[in-house]
């Protein structure tokens, strides 16, 4: 964690924030709340945010369309928490785009270990790619991946956003292009932590990396299935040094 | 007269500074809840019982949690008595708890 870290925490319950926000300070974080979408906005407009506390029922719009615009334009890393705690409300949520969700009630100190650790997934890149290609720029079925500066770069030039968790993810495959990689080879090169019984996180995130990558789920030409293995990334990868 | 014994709650010690007013807050839900009980205000009741259940156990009061679910619960089917109950035990616990901080 950085010395300063700065977490904005959007929820219409001043209790909430207020919770969030002396903990997070107490434990060296800088915190700002917003109570709703135009909050969101206004801090996002003025402040640098290294992370969104991201409740989902607001008064003025729906956290979840709030979370997949956040994520349709920029990196920064969320974390829903929500009483909206239902499976099928966390797998929208994290299909939204969304790095955690943490069902509420929570514990404070709960919510402080997640933030550090998806801020650390979304910063520490995972030890095998971090020495090597930390200024590489890649090329892979004419799309681009300009590692220093995190941009994807469709065929036509159009840059597309991609999470900390689809970034990382991307790269391990373009380092290991062509090789079946585990389920648990995938987490602990992207995330740094082991696999867990029913642990679907690599599943999702494949999933919504092949949508980045318009690559059809049906019949994926990149990232294919290796049933009851793993994954692999199917393709020619060329790398070069960015230039940026 | 025989006291009833205390109940002891442990709460973090990094929320020794807010978990006072949280409790203050919920003694004042403790005259909101009655008065929207007795207007039929049912939305009031939820959006009150929603925040509780969010709240509670954050706080390290999941009483507090398990009460708001009920009134949430309870005002969206609008049973009146079940709400009753749940400040009565509201009432009940603020007045009975005492904070151990560690």
């Amino acid at each position: 964690m950085a010395a300063s870290d700065h977490i904005l925490v959007v929820d219409d319950d001043p209790e909430i924030c207020k919770l969030v926000g002396d903990f997070f300070h107490k434990n060296g974080f800088q915190v700002t709340s917003a109570h709703n979408g135009k909050g969101l906005q206004d801090v996002l407009d003025r402040q640098k945010v290294d992370l969104v506390v991201l409740d989902l029922m607001l008064p003025d719009e729906d956290g979840l369309v709030l979370c997949r615009n956040l994520r349709s334009r920029s990196n920064i890393p969320v974390i829903i928490l929500s009483s909206r705690g239902e499976e099928m409300d966390r797998i929208i949520g994290l299909e939204m785009g969304a790095d955690d969700y943490i069902p509420k009630p929570f514990h404070p100190r709960e919510l402080l270990a997640r933030v550090k650790s998806v801020l650390r997934r979304s910063r520490a890149l995972p030890d095998d790619v971090s020495e090597d290609d930390s200024g590489a720029l890649y090329r892979f079925a004419g799309w681009t991946l300009d590692v220093p500066t995190r941009q994807l770069y469709t065929p036509a030039g159009d840059k597309i956003f991609l999470s900390g968790g689809e970034f990382a993810l991307l790269r391990v495959f373009l380092n290991h292009p062509n090789k079946i990689l585990t389920r648990d080879q995938l987490l602990t090169f992207s995330h740094g932590r082991e696999i867990e019984p029913y642990d679907r996180t690599i599943d999702m995130q494949v999933s919504r990396l092949r949508r980045r990558l318009r690559d059809d789920p049906k019949s994926p030409e990149l990232i294919k299935t290796v049933r009851s293995l793993g994954y692999v990334f199917s393709s020619r990868v060329e790398r070069t040094e960015s230039k940026k | 007269m025989e006291t009833k014994a205390k109940l002891v709650i442990k709460v973090d010690k990094d929320l020794e500074d807010i978990a006072p007013g949280y409790l203050e807050n919920r003694g004042k839900d403790c005259v909101l809840l009655p008065q929207a009980l007795e207007q039929n205000d049912f939305d009031s009741l939820k959006m009150m019982g929603h925040r509780m259940k969010g709240s509670g156990a954050g706080y390290g009061f999941q009483l507090i949690s398990d009460l708001g679910t009920r009134i949430e619960q309870a005002a969206h089917v609008q049973d009146r008595q079940e709400i009753h109950d749940c400040i009565r035990q509201l009432v009940d616990y603020l007045g009975n708890i005492e904070i151990v901080y560690v």
